[in-house]
């Protein structure tokens, strides 16, 4: 954009800022129009869940609810408690809602890439881990202790599934050999567009522990520890009213948005879809967009399915969920990663496999010998992983439920 | 609990820890039914029976509404008959007795000739805001006059439209047909019959001259009475004791007290005399409700009024009579 701006006769320097605001008023426009719709879709589709209707009123469908309270939100009283430390109240949410803008600048919208970063996924990562440091100063600049509770137990909850969060995106950069999501995305452009990591073992596994981590990240049900409104009020939010709580509210359903277009873009090939090659052009852009928004959006529905149908998790389940169940899983998966890489791409490893199917092409995954025995192999290990860990993820529930005749007798438990 | 009436596929079983292996099935088995339940709120028929578990529950209130059971009671109304026009209310204050929270006001009517009560309310009070819709009133008046409304939609920015007037709370017969049938048509007969008897104690159009009525040709309830307007100023000359003495005395003294008023009432002439006796019916209410606790509460009252009537003789009579009663009272 800077370049077009340039040749009208810009000044550089002038264009690159005119370019650059524009570039930042379109993504603030666009993840705040977006997690408008999005508190419309998810209220709609849980009403549904539930055998109700949900906001219809306000204009079609209801669809304008969100700006009638968006307005009732900023009319409203703004307290802020006496002995509250002034300062860091404030800034809570500005933390907040500035660490989820961020990870914004580098979430391409289909194939639009505001920024094509080449650590892209770290920035992602590292604005997510910003979150916890509003919620921790919201909870502490406070002065209430269910706030300060919430604030606690969202910085726990963070830091542990911050951990399988991130390790579940190392099978993608593997398997792509980057950081950057512009290049994530060029790489599952295979097969017509439906080369999608999902498709393959590793990323189907990698994609169900991302996006549970993710649940936990985005305090989504049944994650919602920090804000259990049934034991601890709001959690971190408790004394935030009006325009405050306002952003607050903006920055969860924007970092939510935030999630689901990162799951999309890692595993189910952000604007990538059937005839956006062919279509090409701003055509094709705009049918990669559609793709991508459904893709979201399809994912963000998953997520009011698991909130309708999930209760919360305790503390200690949550934990032990996060350091027992998905940590090894993760791991798992980094192993089979290696191997499915290892196959497809190092033929100097393997000198064997190319004279038996051929040189490995490592643009395309098309060597289809070489790509059965990949999926093979990765299928036994996450399979058997996933066996193994639930097998004795049952076991020790079973034994946490129930106490034995046996056990009652010697007096144990 | 019984769960005979569900179709055996709405009875969900999750199966939690006799398998030795479990994958998540308890989960993605309510992932499942909740799926399911998106999917026929959405697409499905509207839930029509209430065994069903599925489907959209909702009514769409202001365009869509339930039919109303006929004993739904939301606030009281008064009826009136619409042939005559003639209110059922006899002003008998029983509802005003019972109310828990105690917000009717009825006053009664007089017969302006002859200041005697006359079965029908000359004002009736509702506090809508505190009435809390028990329905003791609609039960207990035993001229079916009051019944229970279905309209609920009273809301209101302005606090003092909630105390109703009698204006307000008039509802022909027919209307309360409409909403409750069977619930009238189970007391319409007493109810009219009752009414007939007291149209007849109805001197004028006391009984019919309130709200502007559709049938029955009542006239508009300002210009039929000056009660309204001579209120205040009869206020000043308490007539009440008029019952509490009668009950007291013999029948010829009786009568003869109230030649002597009517005669005072004719020298005073004009249309203060009908005025007078109208208004104050609320001390006449509560001699006849109670009268020994009334009497004995404001031995003076009664008194001052005899005399301004009564000849010297007659008040002797009349205060023997009194001590007598107050000894046997052991006062
Ligand atoms: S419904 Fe109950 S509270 Fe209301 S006026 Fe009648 S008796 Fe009083
Ligand atoms: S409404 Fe019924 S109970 Fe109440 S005063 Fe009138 S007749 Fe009596």
């Amino acid at each position: 954009m800077a370049d077009a701006l340039t040749q009208l006769g810009f000044a550089s320097w002038l264009s690159v800022l005119i370019a650059s605001i524009i570039k930042v008023t379109l993504i603030l426009v666009g993840g705040s129009v977006g997690m408008m719709f999005l508190t419309w879709y998810e209220r709609r589709s849980i009403s549904y869940m539930q055998d109700r209707r949900g906001p219809n009123r306000v204009g079609p469908q209801g669809l304008l609810q969100p700006i009638s309270e968006a307005i009732k939100t900023m009319t409203k009283e703004d307290a802020t408690p006496r002995d509250a430390d002034k300062i860091v109240h404030f800034l809570a949410p500005v933390v907040m809602l500035g660490a989820t803008v961020l990870s914004f600048a580098v979430i391409p919208w289909g194939r639009m890439f505001p920024v094509d970063l080449n650590a892209a996924v770290l920035f992602v990562i590292a604005t997510g881990g910003l979150h916890s440091i509003g919620m921790m100063m919201a909870g502490w600049g406070s002065n209430n202790k269910f706030a300060l509770l919430g604030g606690m137990r969202g910085v726990a909850q963070l830091i542990s599934y911050e951990i399988p969060q991130v390790m579940a995106i190392i099978p993608v950069v593997l398997m792509t050999g980057s950081m950057s999501l512009q290049k994530i995305v060029e790489a599952q452009n295979d097969f017509a567009g439906l080369g999608w990591y999902v498709f393959s073992p590793v990323g189907l596994l990698g994609f169900a522990l991302f996006f549970t981590a993710s649940l936990a990240e985005g305090e989504r049900t049944p994650f919602d520890i920090p804000e259990a409104d049934s034991e601890i009020i709001a959690g971190y939010m408790t004394e935030y009213s009006g325009m405050k709580f306002a952003v607050f509210y903006l920055s969860n359903y924007m970092s939510n948005l935030a999630v689901c277009f990162i799951t999309a873009t890692l595993y189910l090939g952000g604007g990538n879809g059937p005839g956006v090659d062919a279509l090409g052009g701003i055509a094709g852009g705009l049918l990669s967009l559609i793709y991508f928004l459904l893709k979201s959006f399809a994912l963000f529905f998953v997520m009011v399915l698991i909130r309708a149908t999930v209760p919360r998790l305790r503390v200690d389940q949550l934990m032990s969920f996060a350091w027992k169940f998905l940590l090894p899983l993760v791991l798992v998966n980094i192993l089979s990663a290696s191997f499915w890489v290892a196959l497809l791409r190092w033929d100097q490893q393997w000198p064997k496999l190319t004279e038996w199917f051929g040189a490995p092409s490592t643009a395309d995954a098309t060597n289809w010998g070489r790509l059965a025995i990949a999926i093979v192999l990765t299928l036994l290990i996450n399979a058997g992983a996933v066996a193994l860990i639930m097998r004795l993820t049952n076991r020790n529930v079973q034994k946490h439920l129930y106490t034995t005749d046996e056990e009652l007798a010697l007096g144990l438990s | 609990m019984t769960l005979s009436h569900l179709a055996t596929e709405d009875v969900f079983v999750v199966e939690r820890n006799d398998a030795d292996f479990r994958a998540g099935q308890g989960m993605t088995k309510g992932l499942g039914i909740v799926f399911r339940k998106f999917r026929k709120a959405l697409f499905g028929k509207p839930n029509s029976d209430r065994a069903d578990t599925e489907g959209q529950f909702n009514v769409q209130y202001p365009e869509e509404r339930l039919a109303m059971p006929e004993a739904y009671r939301n606030m009281p109304i008064l009826l009136y008959d619409d042939a005559t026009g003639h209110e059922l209310c006899t002003s008998c204050f029983q509802c005003e007795r019972i109310c828990p929270p105690q917000v009717i006001h009825i006053t009664q009517a007089k017969d302006p000739a002859t200041g005697k009560p006359v079965p029908a309310a000359a004002k009736f009070v509702l506090e809508y805001d505190t009435c809390m819709s028990c329905g003791y009133c609609a039960e207990v008046c035993p001229f079916d006059a009051i019944k229970m409304d279905h309209d609920f939609e009273l809301s209101t920015a302005n606090h003092p439209e909630l105390d109703v007037d009698y204006n307000r709370l008039l509802r022909p017969v027919s209307y309360y047909e409409t909403i409750a049938p069977t619930m009238w048509s189970d007391v319409k007969e007493q109810a009219m019959k009752k009414l007939q008897n007291n149209i007849k104690r109805r001197p004028g159009d006391i009984g019919r001259d309130h709200g502007q009525k559709i049938k029955g040709g009542a006239p508009v309830a300002a210009a039929a009475t000056p009660a309204a307007g001579a209120a205040p100023a009869a206020a000043a000359k308490p007539r009440g004791p008029v019952a509490a003495i009668g009950k007291n005395m013999p029948e010829d003294k009786t009568a003869k007290l109230l030649a002597i008023r009517a005669a005072n009432a004719a020298k005073r002439g004009g249309g203060a005399a009908d005025a007078a006796p109208v208004a104050q019916a609320a001390p006449v209410v509560e001699a006849v409700a109670d009268a020994p606790a009334a009497v004995s509460a404001a031995p003076t009252g009664p008194v001052a009024a005899i005399g301004q009537n009564m000849s010297e003789d007659k008040r002797a009579k009349l205060e023997a009579i009194r001590a007598a009663k107050r000894a046997e009272r052991g006062e």
